[in-house]
């Protein structure tokens, strides 16, 4: 990408630009407030002491984060537009590649599963093995190697460094 | 003791062989994330803090340090060489850096950046030397009231300056402040938002929602609109000093930025970007040589650059003296004061003079070690550049889990991981500033603390909240920087 391109922010690619009614985001930002608000009631207020109580900021966040998404809806129902970001390695403009996302997506999810009964080396391989793919790796073996290597060698670095990482790989009780 | 006195202290500290030791180690890694794509600072310091519990805590920020310096110089060398800035701050270099390199002028604008990057580094350091016991000082009188007023200043300026709309801007804030109330509340116990979960009674760690924020959503993002072309690296060519011209060319944007960029470094939300930007804009204004911009103008690199190392140096002025981050980068350092237990802020001056002053010190010492370390080595340096996106994005994965199940081996941190990195990964998608989040969610529970002080003071009265001059003042600055874009855009219709 040329610099030319990065100065003009506006305009010229707004016609490339991802879904142009984003309504969803300001609706979640909604549910989030709400839930906040929700919570911030069963919270004393304050007034006791003549302190304010632990319920006033989440109040205000709740209360912010609610009127803040009805904004943004409004905003966008007048045609506020939305441009994807350019980062050092990614082209804002492009269409998203939605197998590469999730793949990606699911090197980040697994671990959630897989840590605790699997251990660090072993998860941390395979999402290496994912993420490599997404990014258009193809040799996964190589990946899968360097992956362990990476892993392993991280692992007892930073056991050594005294970093609770868990067990080597659980299932073996190493 | 003479600020003077403290300073040489503090060479006592920052000399000693182990300390001399970090600030290589952070010299080191600071230039190399500044040249590595998809992981900065912020990132990396919220990667090193579980692993630095074990150092002591003068060693850890003098690292750190090493590493918010050497980012300011790597940025630059990617900038030059591949038009790809390494940092934000480094945009502005691209700009004029990167047409130079292809007019075989790349060692010399090289060199302009590095020196540029040392000579402001190291004036900014001076500033600071100076500026920061001066600071600290009066914090001492500052009444919780007034700490309430500069929080709430710098919510409004992060919101209004950081992204493309103050909505946006806002919206991150205040989900950065929302997600800071989770667990339990230090006044009075009470578990806030924990939805019956054990774990969430600690809250949610800063260290967790950067690294999704940062690393995670990065990945997602890039994963997702990859651009696989590899930029063209410049050769470095041409002598690799500057010539004498270069030289009387490049002086006086260094002063430039550096004046520029250490006060706009310690204002909240201008982080590195819109210093170097002023620079740029202010050197295109100046220069002798307007028809030389666009085409590689030394000045458009001299100055830039000055600009974002002073800046570097700037925001330890708010963070060392008030407590107050003004960037990211400067909310994960507070975070690693918090983790050893320690307060920035005036009391610090006092009560470690040590840790303070080896860190200032510090940062003479790691300016030094980095202008050696760029200006011959820079050949080497980005070689770094031959490591494959594919496998560098996922060993970024994998130090982002590490970091994360580093914290408390616990699955409920894995899973925030996932939503918030989603959440960076839509934020990227639909142009919602970062850096805000960090704020809030690092500044949130201080203003909060400081605002049920000052209100229980005041017996709940809210004009408490204007009570002191400063609050006044600075409260007032808030609410006005709220509609400056509101009146701007009518100046502009009337006019």
């Amino acid at each position: 990408m040329s610099t030319d391109e990065r100065n003009t922010t506006g305009g010229s690619r707004a016609a490339a630009s991802t879904t142009p009614k984003p309504y969803w985001i300001g609706l979640g930002l909604m549910v989030m407030g709400a839930v906040w608000l929700y919570n911030a009631f069963g919270l004393p207020q304050g007034a006791r002491y003549a302190a304010v109580g632990p319920g006033l900021f989440v109040t205000v966040a709740g209360g912010a984060l609610l009127l803040l998404g009805a904004l943004l809806m409004v905003q966008i129902w007048r045609g506020e537009t939305f441009e994807a970001q350019d980062a050092e390695d990614a082209d804002g403009a492009t269409k998203m590649d939605r197998r590469a996302f999730l793949t990606a997506l699911v090197a980040v999810a697994l671990p959630i599963v897989t840590m605790g009964p699997l251990g660090m080396p072993f998860t941390a391989t395979l999402s290496f093995v994912l993420v490599a793919n997404a990014f258009g790796s193809r040799r996964w073996y190589l990946d899968l190697v360097y992956g362990a290597i990476l892993a392993s060698g991280s692992w007892f670095l930073f056991h050594q460094l005294g970093l609770q990482l868990g067990r080597f790989f659980p299932p073996l009780g190493v | 003791m003479g600020t003077f006195e403290l300073l040489l202290q503090g060479f006592g500290v920052a000399l000693q062989p182990t300390n001399l030791m970090w600030a290589l180690v952070g010299s080191v890694l600071g230039t190399a994330i500044g040249i590595l794509p998809g992981i900065g600072p912020a990132l990396t310091i919220a990667l090193l803090l579980p692993v630095t519990t074990a150092l002591a805590p003068t060693s850890a920020f003098i690292m750190f340090a090493g590493i918010l310096y050497g980012a300011m110089y790597g940025g630059s060398t990617t900038s030059i060489l591949l038009n790809t800035p390494g940092e934000a701050g480094s945009m502005m270099t691209a700009l004029e850096g990167n047409k130079m390199a292809r007019a075989g002028r790349g060692a010399a604008a090289l060199a302009t950046a590095a020196i540029g990057s040392f000579v402001a580094g190291t004036i900014a350091t001076l500033c600071l030397t100076f500026a920061a016991p001066a600071v600290a000082e009066l914090a001492f009188y500052f009444k919780p009231t007034d700490y309430f007023a500069i929080t709430a200043l710098a919510f409004c300026s992060v919101a209004v300056v950081m992204g493309t709309s103050r909505t946006r801007g806002f919206i991150s804030l205040f989900l950065g402040i929302a997600i800071g109330v989770i667990g339990i509340d230090t006044m009075t116990g009470q578990a806030r938002l924990t939805f019956g979960n054990m774990q969430l009674l600690r809250g949610i760690a800063l260290t967790v929602v950067l690294v999704s924020l940062f690393a995670v959503g990065e990945i997602l993002y890039v994963a997702s609109r990859y651009r696989s072309t590899p930029g063209v690296m410049a050769p470095i060519k041409g002598q690799l000093w500057m010539t004498r011209q270069d030289f009387a060319r490049s002086w006086k944007p260094w002063l430039r930025g550096t004046a520029i960029g250490f006060p706009m470094g310690a204002l909240p939300g201008s982080g590195s970007e819109i210093p170097t930007m002023l620079s740029y804009t202010l050197e295109r204004k100046l220069t002798r040589y307007p028809e030389e911009f666009g085409k590689g103008a030394i000045e458009g690199v001299a100055g830039p650059e000055a600009a974002n190392n002073a800046a570097a140096a700037g925001i330890l002025v708010p963070l060392l003296t008030l407590g107050l981050p003004t960037s990211a980068t400067a909310a994960v350092l507070l975070a690693a004061f918090q983790n050893y237990g320690l307060q920035p802020g005036p009391f610090l001056f006092t009560s470690n003079p040590a840790l303070i002053w080896g860190l200032i010190a510090s940062l003479y010492v790691g300016n030094v070690m980095l202008l050696v370390l760029n200006l011959p080595l820079v050949g080497i340096w980005v070689q770094l550049l031959r490591i494959p996106r594919p496998q560098l994005y996922a060993g970024i994965l994998v130090f982002a889990m590490i970091g994360v199940w580093g914290l408390a081996g616990s699955w409920v941190d894995l899973t925030i991981m996932l939503v918030v990195g989603l959440a960076g990964y839509v934020m990227r998608v639909y142009d919602f500033p970062i850096a805000p989040v960090l704020i809030g969610l690092i500044l949130g529970p201080m203003a909060e603390t400081q605002l049920r002080t000052a209100l229980a003071a005041g017996q709940g009265n809210p004009m408490v909240l204007v009570s002191t001059p400063l609050s006044a003042i600075l409260i007032t600055l808030a609410v006005l920087l709220l509609a400056l874009p509101i009146f701007l855009k009518r100046l502009r219709a009337h006019a």
